[in-house]
């Protein structure tokens, strides 16, 4: 027996009941929500310590292996796994018009992005993404203003676009293989996907999930959602859930496609969404655009760093997210209140003296001054690109040096506005304490790393280790090797 | 010239496409996780419809969450739409025929739907076909007659949140049993017979119910939202 | 390309109704078209999976009277197309539904004019002057007041 399982089934059992526990004690369907994500936090906790030693795989319903759908933990998804449970307990929706309705979106949104950072079956993974998808829908068109109707429209285009080329990737790879265990694909890839038609998978697939992931061409959503969508939202959408549609591209590219040509999309599409992202987020002239902006340079970046082969790829890719983890939610949380025009912002240091500290530190960390563990994120992006030799892994390197200076300076054009000495006609509205103290807890926690950064580093390259080991995963899915064709 | 580079566009996608079926390879049957179900099935689940086996056994969880992303949609359509106004305009009555054929329909689509769910286990068909007609149900009465209240919002979310909370709890039901989440459950019985497949027939009962009450709720919101202007 | 079999002409079907959805959502501005050009896609992808093992020869894989049928088809992709299936239905009814409140907010379902008025509401909001209109639009489309607790309660 397995109480990971529960980690997924309570939110969604939780979400479907809340209406009726709603009608006996509207209390009790307030308290449900929090009180279930603790103690589905607390189950992950509980099996984090033996993920050390050897992941964990169960099967759903008891079946014999490629024949059922396998759940898969190691730390690296139990990792995000807890991320998007404690995130959004953080993260709670606030929203007095629709709180029922929030309640559950929330608890859908923990239990299904619990089980997509510890699925292991391809057709379980789109379905459990496009349910995220369609949960993450409806916490934006909360805010019920017609902006973000229109934006989440717009974004379902895009994302069911993309979902449904997904679609055709797994119908590609099922051809070939005949299976959708990850475990036995890691096994039969180098021999069925190692080709045109394999490669053809990944790029859709790629296009697929990447949507959620803030991908390139498919990211045009990102500056009206994160616009429109309320900020606990936003920060929800930019800092964890696109990471969790990054965990899936990186277990697919881990264990399922190995072709190098694989390796130099990521980095070309890596590399224009970090131009792009960053220069769009220099133009803009609203706090809320300018960091949804960011967040598609900052994932361009976790993109680029997946392109470098081997363990050092994944690890530099998993210490930009982590980063990105802390940071992003922080930033938007302070926007709620910043969200206008940046020119308004003169002076508003002075109301919100704290907010207006952390906003710096945030920005000195996202840019990746020296002590603050930004800079070690990017530092273990750029040494491995520049030691592979490559004229494009320098070029992309490079753009992520010359992006680095134009985040400087945006961020100082927004702090430099903040302790504007002029008079401003309009007061600034001061933050919400909860917003507020979410926030410093975010920063404090990206504060506490700079001093525990050896071992910080030496965890997180251990969780990259067991992630990158196909033998460990196949193991553990399957402990009596599968000989390809027969099934016991 | 937009139309044209996007003719241009799809024309390399088609090409694209063209040249990775070339290199597609129909050959191999070696492994097939499909196959291997069907070996197995009817030894493991009891039910005479692998696809069924595969639905509700196999990948019990997909289901699931397919339930929940239906429940999801319906809730934001809800949502969304809002409801109308009450001085909100209406749409006349519909003809004589579709009224009297609707009333006629009604307890005809509710045998057909419930037969097809109950027989799912044996028979093409299952939850969420029979589920879609039992939909279709209760949809039809509401565009013969529109404005009509056949069915209170309060009760369909009622069904809906108990018969999706129906297929989570026999799923840990079995976790209690000491086996995996939505491990079948029960006697398997005779191969065939109409009460057979252990838990199979009650998880998919509980799927059309939830499908038909989803669906209805959302085609209900669609059909209430306000004629424009 | 040799002769054409059935395989091939389903295939053929298959990606070609991807490409006409992708057509669609390609060429057209109107959001109607869009959202049907990405059913038509689904609809592709759909048939690609169902296809990814398809048999001409084998039966459904479903026991008749204790007969078990010599070859079956394979029973998985019919469950994920299943499955995918109704995934589509439930994000089209919302699409849909969406679609109808951008319509009674802007006035129009053109991508293009969605999105300028979008853009011209996220400014207005902002506070920033767009060049050509920081006129914001006119929320024609909130939900009555006195619904909101009934909403609450009824779902």
């Amino acid at each position: 027996m397995n109480l990971l399982v529960l980690m997924i089934v309570l939110p969604l059992l939780t979400a479907f009941l809340l209406s009726i526990i709603n009608r006996a004690s509207t209390f009790a369907a307030r308290v449900a929500g929090p009180l279930v994500l603790l103690a589905t936090a607390a189950i992950g906790f509980s099996v984090w310590p033996q993920l050390s030693d050897a992941p964990i795989a169960m099967q759903w319903g008891g079946f014999q292996v490629p024949l059922g759908i396998t759940l898969y933990a190691d730390q690296f998804g139990l990792l995000f796994a807890l991320a998007i449970t404690i995130g959004t307990l953080l993260l709670w929706p606030r929203n007095s018009k629709n709180q029922l309705r929030s309640s559950s979106l929330a608890l859908l949104l923990a239990g299904t992005g619990t089980g997509l950072a510890l699925s292991g079956d391809l057709f379980n993974i789109y379905v459990f993404y496009e349910l995220m998808t369609v949960v993450s829908y409806g916490l934006i068109a909360g805010r019920g203003t017609s902006g973000s109707f229109a934006s989440t429209l717009r974004y379902l285009v895009i994302s069911g676009f993309g979902a449904a080329l997904a679609l055709a990737g797994i119908a590609l790879v099922y051809q070939a293989t005949g299976t959708l265990n990850l475990a036995q694909l890691a096994q039969l890839a180098p021999e069925k996907l190692n080709n045109l038609q394999g490669f053809a998978a990944f790029v859709l697939m790629l296009v697929g999930f990447g949507v959620k992931a803030e991908l390139f061409p498919v990211n045009m959503w990102v500056p009206e959602v994160y616009a429109t969508a309320s900020s606990r939202v936003s920060a929800l959408l930019a800092g964890v859930v696109s990471k969790l549609a990054l965990l899936i591209i990186m277990r697919l590219l881990i264990l399922v496609f190995h072709q190098p040509e694989a390796l130099t999309v990521l980095l070309v599409l890596g590399i224009l969404g970090v131009v792009s992202g960053e220069l769009a987020a220099w133009r803009a002239r609203d706090l809320n655009r300018m960091l949804a902006f960011s967040s598609i340079g900052q994932l361009g970046v976790m993109f680029i760093a997946l392109s470098i082969p081997g363990n050092a790829g994944v690890f530099a890719a998993l210490a930009v997210m982590v980063h990105h983890l802390f940071l992003k939610p922080s930033m938007f949380l302070l926007a709620e209140r910043w969200g206008g025009s940046i020119e308004k912002l003169a002076g508003a240091a002075k109301t919100s003296p704290v907010a207006a500290a952390l906003f710096v530190l945030l920005s000195l960390s996202l840019i990746g001054v020296p002590p603050l563990p930004g800079f070690w994120a990017k530092l273990l992006v750029i040494m491995p690109m520049l030691a592979l030799d490559q004229p494009l892994y320098y070029f992309g390197a490079f753009v992520i040096l010359a992006a680095a200076s134009l985040e400087a300076n945006y961020l100082f054009r927004v702090v430099m506005k903040l302790y504007d000495k002029q008079p401003v006609d309009v007061p600034h509205k001061a933050h919400a304490t909860v917003d507020l103290a979410t926030a410093v807890f975010l920063g404090a926690g990206l504060i506490a790393s700079v001093f525990m950064l050896v071992p910080l580093a030496d965890r997180l390259d251990s969780i990259a280790a067991q992630a990158t080991d196909v033998s460990i995963y196949i193991q553990t899915v399957a402990p009596q090797s599968l000989q390809s064709g027969s099934v016991q | 010239m937009r139309r044209f580079t996007a003719a241009l566009f799809l024309l390399g996608l088609g090409v694209m496409i063209a040249a990775i079926y070339q290199h597609m390879d129909f050959s191999n049957t070696a492994v097939n996780a499909g196959q291997a179900i069907n070996v197995v099935a009817a030894q493991e689940t009891g039910a005479a419809n692998f696809v069924t086996s595969v639905v509700l056994a196999y990948r019990g969880i997909d289901t699931l969450l397919e339930l929940t992303i239906l429940f999801t949609a319906a809730m934001i359509g809800g949502m969304v739409l809002g409801r109308r106004r009450i001085d909100a305009p209406r749409d006349p009555d519909a003809g004589f025929i579709l009224r009297t054929g609707a009333d006629l329909l009604f307890p005809l689509l509710l045998v057909v739907g419930l037969y097809i769910i109950l027989h799912g286990h044996l028979t093409p068909g299952g939850g969420f076909q029979g589920g879609v007609i039992l939909a279709s149900a209760f949809f039809l009465p509401l565009l013969a007659r529109p404005g009509i209240t056949l069915i209170d919002q309060r009760i369909v979310s009622l069904v809906e949140g108990l018969a999706g909370a129906t297929f989570i709890l026999i799923g840990l039901l079995a976790m209690f049993d000491g086996k995996e989440f939505l491990t079948p459950l029960f006697d398997k019985g005779e191969l065939g017979a109409l009460i057979s497949a252990g838990s199979l027939p009650v998880l998919y009962l509980a799927v059309g119910i939830k499908v038909g009450a989803e669906l209805a709720g959302l085609l209900a919101h669609l059909a209430e939202a306000e004629a424009l202007d | 390309m040799d002769i054409l079999d059935s395989n091939t002409i389903l295939y053929i079907a298959a990606f070609g109704l991807m490409l006409i959805g992708i057509g669609g959502i390609v060429i057209s501005n109107h959001l109607m078209r869009i959202i049907f050009g990405i059913a038509l896609l689904e609809a592709g992808a759909n048939l690609l999976l169902l296809l990814s093992t398809y048999n001409e020869d084998a039966s459904a894989p479903i026991i008749v009277n204790g007969n078990v049928p010599a070859m079956m088809a394979d029973p998985v992709p019919q469950a994920l197309v299943l499955t995918a299936i109704v995934i589509g239905v439930g994000i089209l009814a919302l699409a849909l539904s969406l679609a109808i409140r951008v319509q009674r907010a802007y006035g129009t379902l053109d991508m293009r004019e969605v999105r300028l008025k979008l853009e011209q509401e996220i400014s207005a909001d902002a506070g920033i002057d767009m060049p050509s209109s920081s006129e914001k639009p006119a929320d024609i489309g909130e939900v009555p007041v006195n619904s909101v607790v009934q909403q609450e309660s009824g779902s």
